[in-house]
């Protein structure tokens, strides 16, 4: 079977680390480079952590330097759930990986080098905010075509989390994503409805390390570092929210939703930064750009996470 | 029994005047005066509505009318799901009394302030003539002992994706309704969708006999036809009549307490109940907002207060 080739674009961070990991050992995908944009932490951090990270997991593709900060605002950090590092603290395990001189190539430039090489096959998985995936659609017109589709976390079709109405992601560069919302690009959302579903309890995380690899005692380390966030807020584990993309490349009968209107909020006094949906509502827009996913077989999900971790 | 004062403010539509059927009918309710506000309809014909629905339930208590218009919108109707009249459907006995001169904002002040216990005010259409009351009359907040409103929905709206009606109405009077600083419990669509009475009950309802319940199956009758247009409906959403229940029997519900804000100020959001489910500002809950309910005994509450016209109007 012929392999996806997938652009991954993040902000390492805690669970785009599992993410990694977990897409470096799929064998239903090849990753053809990967994205470090400002999120979760400021790009002095994102791209040496993506570049270590993606190392430990065994691939081989450049990592590019994404935006440094979100295409009109100041960016926004999740420190409190990443540390300053943004691998929990635990950056320093890594510290002997070494970190290669970025490309000039900057991300939204491979994205489209990429998308054009591909020939209309290429699927990006973002799992941090969109501003690489902006700023590619804001210079390349023609990206809209040459994309097959793009997998994101982002979003939620009820709650938020950074604030009561918006998702993190979404809320730290809302004008990149409604741009890619409205580029006629097909997108498969992971938001909050199902990441916070895709959760590892501390036992499961127990059992990642115990597989014994570098890799696996690492991620789960990290994974640990942040569970206290989880625990005290009264949820089962650590929410692993950007896996749900990842996975759902190669296998998405894991997951379920359906194709629904959103709309990205960029100017509300209190809703900045939500996607608005019709998912649940009677009144839809005239338009559905989106498959939303709302579920996930949370079983199946840790299975295959740790069937991807053993290997 | 000591029975709570109430208010009813609304803009009937059917589900007001199911919801005011059900009030009447409770015997924990006192209620002290109707105000009607523009909302499914405009105001002519909801104050129209509202007194032809008293007179058919037998609800002798001061109608009043409210403010013609939303504070800084122009007027939103929703012909679609009420019919023109604002009540289509069953034939309803014309008005046996009219509107006090006082408006509505007036009366309620009036009753509020020469009231020895505290009131609690039922608003089940846009929240227009309630903001008005508190801007007008801050004073009398403190002997509003709770407000139990429908209106809006923190999953998610239903006339917009974002917004519930009541809501998007007047977003501005929402907002300042729910800083208000009074105790408030929401019906939105969390809950009310879920109440859905189903044609079966219609029925059971019909077979009644009296007036009422015969009118109350025929404005379930009209109500259902809008809900078969849309997907996932098996009976009327009867969203008015959840703020009664909620009030008579809060045993059938689940509730949860958070802060809840209006959006007044963005592109696709106006008239959102923003919800901090997961306490992420860290502010003081202002709302203990209805959650889930267990749909057959709000139907069994439903057709008992129904049954309880059977003597009087036969």
């Amino acid at each position: 079977m012929e392999k996806i080739p997938v652009f991954f674009d993040c902000d390492t961070g805690t669970d785009d680390a599992a993410a990694i990991l977990i897409a470096g050992k799929m064998s239903e995908i090849e990753i053809v480079g990967l994205g470090a944009v400002c999120g979760n932490v400021g790009l002095e951090h994102t791209y040496p952590n993506t570049c270590r990270v993606a190392k430990l997991a065994g691939i081989d593709a450049p990592v590019y330097k994404g935006a440094e900060e979100p295409m009109f605002r100041p960016l926004v950090t999740a420190e409190e759930i990443h540390a300053k590092d943004g691998l929990g603290g635990k950056a320093g395990e890594l510290s002997d990986i070494p970190v290669p001189e970025a490309p000039k190539t900057r991300a939204w430039d491979a994205i489209y080098n990429e998308a054009v090489k591909h020939n209309g096959e290429l699927v990006v998985v973002a799992v941090g905010p969109l501003t690489d995936l902006g700023i590619a659609l804001a210079k390349y017109k023609e990206l809209p075509k040459l994309i097959k589709k793009v997998y994101i976390m982002g979003g939620s079709a009820s709650f938020g989390n950074i604030t009561p109405a918006a998702e993190f992601n979404i809320y730290v560069d809302p004008e990149a994503a409604k741009m890619l919302f409205e580029s006629g690009i097909p997108i498969y959302m992971c938001g909050l409805d199902v990441t916070e579903k895709a959760y590892l309890t501390p036992e499961e995380m127990d059992e990642i390390g115990k597989i014994g690899t570098r890799a696996t005692e690492f991620i789960a380390d990290v994974c640990h570092s942040s569970l206290e966030f989880y625990l005290t807020r009264g949820y089962k584990g650590k929410f692993m929210h950007d896996s749900c993309p990842v996975l759902a490349v190669a296998h998405p009968e894991i997951f379920s939703g359906k194709m629904a209107g959103v709309a990205v909020e960029t100017k509300g006094k209190i809703t900045l930064g939500r996607t608005v949906s019709d998912y649940y509502t009677d009144r839809k827009f005239d338009f559905e750009n989106a498959f939303v996913v709302t579920d996930v077989d949370r079983e199946k999900f840790v299975e295959l996470s740790l069937e991807y971790l053993k290997k | 029994m000591k029975r709570i004062p109430v208010i009813l403010d609304g803009d009937p539509g059917h589900d007001d005047a199911i919801a005011w059927v059900l009030a009447n009918a409770s015997p924990m309710l006192d209620i002290k005066a109707v105000t009607s506000c523009c909302g499914n309809q405009t105001m002519e014909k909801t104050t129209y509505n509202a007194l032809r629905i008293c007179t058919l339930i037998g609800l002798n208590v001061p109608v009043a009318k409210g403010r013609v218009k939303p504070f800084l919108k122009p007027p939103m109707v929703a012909p679609n799901v009420h019919g023109q009249s604002g009540l289509d459907g069953p034939k309803l006995p014309e008005p046996a009394f009219d509107v006090v001169p006082e408006d509505a904002v007036t009366l309620m002040a009036r009753i509020i302030e020469e009231s020895d216990e505290p009131i609690t005010l039922v608003p089940t259409g846009p929240l227009t003539n309630i903001a008005a009351l508190f801007m007008a009359h801050p004073e009398l907040k403190k002997k509003i002992s709770h407000i139990y409103l429908m209106g809006g929905g923190i999953h998610h709206g239903n006339w917009a994706p974002a917004a519930e009606f009541n809501i998007q109405v007047d977003p501005e009077a929402a907002a300042y309704v729910f800083a208000a600083g009074v105790p408030i419990t929401m019906a939105g669509l969390d809950v009310t969708e879920k109440a859905q009475i189903y044609p079966e009950e219609f029925e059971i309802i019909r077979g009644l006999g009296s007036k009422v319940a015969t009118t109350v199956a025929e404005w379930f009758d009209f109500f259902f036809q809008y809900h078969k247009s849309l997907n996932g409906y098996k009976g009327a959403a009867v969203h008015d009549a959840v703020a009664i229940v909620a009030m008579t029997n809060p045993e059938i519900f689940e509730v949860k307490d958070m802060y809840v804000e209006v959006e007044t100020d963005s592109e696709c959001c106006n008239g959102a109940t923003i919800g901090d489910v997961h306490g992420v500002l860290g502010k003081e809950p202002n709302v203990h907002v209805l959650w889930n309910l267990d749909r057959d005994a709000f139907a069994k509450i439903l057709i008992d207060a129904v049954r309880t016209y059977g003597e009087v109007s036969e």
